[in-house]
């Protein structure tokens, strides 16, 4: 039976995105009658095209492939070798390790107000700073969920993130930094930001559903920001097991697609309060089981007490660029240990 | 759902209407194994169905930030902001109050919240070039009785506040014909207000911003220790429906809470007020602040003079204007005074 030969054909997401021509040419072929071939000739289509596909998706960057065979030691290497976003901010680089880490998902947890929005807007500019500033000249897109997306505050990033770059290109005079801010200002940054709002939960499943394709069709994306995970999801919701089972298809998709177009992905949760039995604590939204659902880092941006005067881990991040933007010294306070 | 006008293989729309899916909303909300089970159909078909459905629900929605900055038109923009009819207020807040989302204003009693919701009703009133939006207001009393005395006085002393604005403008507006005032003293006469009263005013275009004085009352009452889910769940839901209102006809939702001591050190810590001795957050809790998009706090206390050269005015009248939180401010404040005109920031 062709139709099982070819619903059996492990076609996994990435190289359907991959090939969408041919995709499309061998989804159709079995099953349309108008082009009228025989089946034979039908398989045989397929066979050519699934070639070219697993020929096409070793060779292109992040492409998983589906009969691909690597040992745990590649596989390592591999992660390892994956970039970082830097943020210009050391203390915020050194506790995520470096940065944020392409190809995985990363969460971040706060309070209201504590800058979760603020350090996605930051992070789809620092995600375009040019190979020879330090950053990996990528591309990002916005999901929007909460309206919270404000360009205005998104201009005084980019423009702070170009006079930080600019300033590097003077002191230094390489070449390679003149070049680059040739064609790295605020015009260009915005328009490499991707924004989408998604006003519910089917607006936003829908939306992830789509964007294999698209960053296909825009390869250089290299950040996928959903700003928040959990607001669509946290009311009108009688039946919790049909939100768990779509945030596990959620967060599964997204893994996916980190992996396979080797971007972070970032997620804004909630925090909602956790009522035990002599005191009750903040925890983030959505439950114990969405936690396990993804490989996360879990930034937990708690609003610490230093020195007398109230400060979090984002006040940092706010103060950079506010600092930025007038001088050229960039120093940080060191932080308390964050849980 | 006319499944035939969707780009779908006739075999997956027989599928569909034998499996009697009716909405792109049920398809979206089954796993892509159970509609392989419910529509006996391969991996790949369902794939495909997915992605059809997908692209029909959101078909250019893609804007770059590049196009939202260069957006200058007053219905679409980001730019486009209510204006507090001061010039020393919109300019602590990049503006005025955003279109999309639920502002909270919260504070002690008579800091002033009041005098800035109906300073508020009265601006929306005023064209677009003046930082209006050119409609009503809807009003929501769920405790005190409306100050009608007071508004009036606001009306009649509207050319001396707004002095930018050219008489004759001023003249034509009615202000008090385009307020419309709700009162709601308990939840259930608040869900009706909001689902029906208000819905209609803004499908109406009647009005461009509702202001709810104050949220915090509705709930001081009807929850005890115990009933803390009971109250969680409502205040997602009406913040949910506020949100989807304010989204929908592009209005903002200004809420007015008051303010509890902060007891606990993490309480201190979430209000982030620098000023020891005044430890106060707003009420509600995590819940509710996490449907808001921006808080402003007022209170009495005024900042300390930061020079001497200050104009001063008598300590007791002047009010601080604070920005909490916001995702396009910093966190600043400013000072202003209540006159007979109404709210005016002072440099």
């Amino acid at each position: 039976n062709q139709e099982d030969s070819v619903s059996l054909l492990p076609l996994s997401p990435a190289v359907y995105a991959l090939n969408k021509t041919n995709f499309y040419k061998a989804r159709r072929l079995p099953f349309s009658r108008k082009i009228g071939i025989s089946k034979e000739e039908a398989l045989e289509a397929l066979q050519v095209v699934r070639q070219e596909c697993h020929g096409d998706a070793t060779r292109t960057a992040g492409g998983s492939g589906t009969t691909r065979k690597c040992t745990a030691l590649e596989l390592l290497e591999e992660e390892q070798a994956q970039g970082f976003i830097i943020t210009f901010c050391s203390a915020l680089d050194n506790i995520l390790g470096g940065g944020v880490q392409l190809t995985k998902i990363t969460e971040i947890c706060g309070a209201p107000g504590v800058g979760k929005t603020q350090l996605c807007m930051q992070l789809a500019v620092d995600v375009q700073i040019p190979e020879c500033f330090g950053g990996v000249a990528g591309e990002a897109v916005f999901i929007d969920t909460e309206g919270s997306f404000m360009v205005d505050r998104v201009v005084e990033i980019a423009t702070a993130c170009v006079q930080h770059c600019q300033l590097i290109a003077e002191t230094h005079q390489e070449e390679d930094n003149l070049k680059a801010l040739e064609t790295f200002s605020l015009e260009s940054i915005l328009s490499h930001i991707y924004y989408f709002r998604c006003r519910d939960y089917i607006e936003l499943l829908a939306q992830v559903y789509l964007l294999p394709d698209f960053l296909s069709e825009h390869s250089k994306v290299r950040l996928v920001v959903v700003d928040g995970i959990a607001f669509p999801f946290r009311h009108d919701f009688e039946d919790l097991s049909l939100r768990t089972r779509l945030l596990n298809g959620l967060a599964q998709q997204l893994i996916i697609i980190a992996n396979d177009h080797k971007s972070a992905v970032i997620l804004t949760n909630q925090m909602t309060t956790r009522i035990g039995q002599s005191q009750s604590t903040l925890v983030p939204a959505l439950g114990e089981s969405w936690g396990h659902a993804a490989t996360v880092l879990k930034m937990w941006a708690r609003k610490v007490l230093t020195n007398g005067t109230f400060e979090n881990l984002f006040q940092t991040v706010k103060f950079v660029f506010y600092i930025v933007s007038q001088c050229s010294n960039l120093r940080l306070r060191s932080l308390l240990s964050i849980p | 759902m006319d499944w035939d006008q969707f780009d779908l293989n006739p075999k997956v729309v027989a599928a569909l209407k034998k499996a009697d899916i009716k909405s792109i909303k049920e398809i979206l909300n089954l796993s892509g194994a159970d509609l392989q089970r419910l529509m006996k159909l391969s991996s790949a078909d369902i794939q495909c169905l997915l992605k059809t459905v997908s692209h029909t629900l959101r078909r250019n929605s893609m804007i770059t930030a590049l196009q939202l900055y260069q957006d200058k038109d007053h219905l679409t923009s980001q730019h486009q902001k209510l204006s507090l009819g001061c010039s020393v207020l919109d300019t602590l807040l990049k503006g005025g109050i955003p279109l999309v989302g639920i502002t909270e204003l919260a504070g002690e009693s008579s800091a002033g919240k009041t005098q800035i919701s109906l300073q508020l009703c009265l601006c929306v009133q005023y064209p677009y070039r003046y930082g209006g939006l050119e409609s009503g207001a809807v009003y929501i009393c769920t405790e005190d009785v409306f100050p009608s005395k007071r508004l009036q006085q606001l009306i009649d002393q509207q050319h001396k506040l707004r002095a930018d604005v050219p008489a004759e403008i001023i003249r034509k507006i009615k202000f008090g014909n385009s307020i419309f005032v709700e009162h709601a003293a308990d939840l259930d006469t608040f869900h009706n207000c909001i689902t029906k009263r208000i819905s209609l005013l803004l499908t109406r275009g009647m009005v461009r911003l509702v202001v709810i004085d104050s949220i915090a009352a509705l709930f001081r009452c009807e929850f005890g220790v115990s009933d803390s889910v009971t109250k969680a769940r409502y205040l997602q839901t009406f913040g949910a429906q506020l949100h989807s209102l304010s989204t929908r006809f592009r209005t903002p939702i200004m809420c007015i809470n008051q303010v509890t001591d902060a007891v606990s050190e993490s309480e201190a810590a979430q209000c982030s007020c620098s000023v020891v001795g005044n430890r106060v957050c707003s009420a509600l809790g995590i819940t509710w602040a996490n449907q808001l998009l921006m808080r402003l706090m007022v209170s009495r206390v005024p900042q300390p003079a930061p020079s001497s050269g200050v104009a001063s005015h008598p300590t007791g009248s002047v009010r601080t204007l604070r920005v909490v939180f916001a995702p396009h401010l910093p966190p600043s404040s400013c000072c202003y005074t209540v006159k007979l005109e109404g709210v005016k920031g002072i440099k």
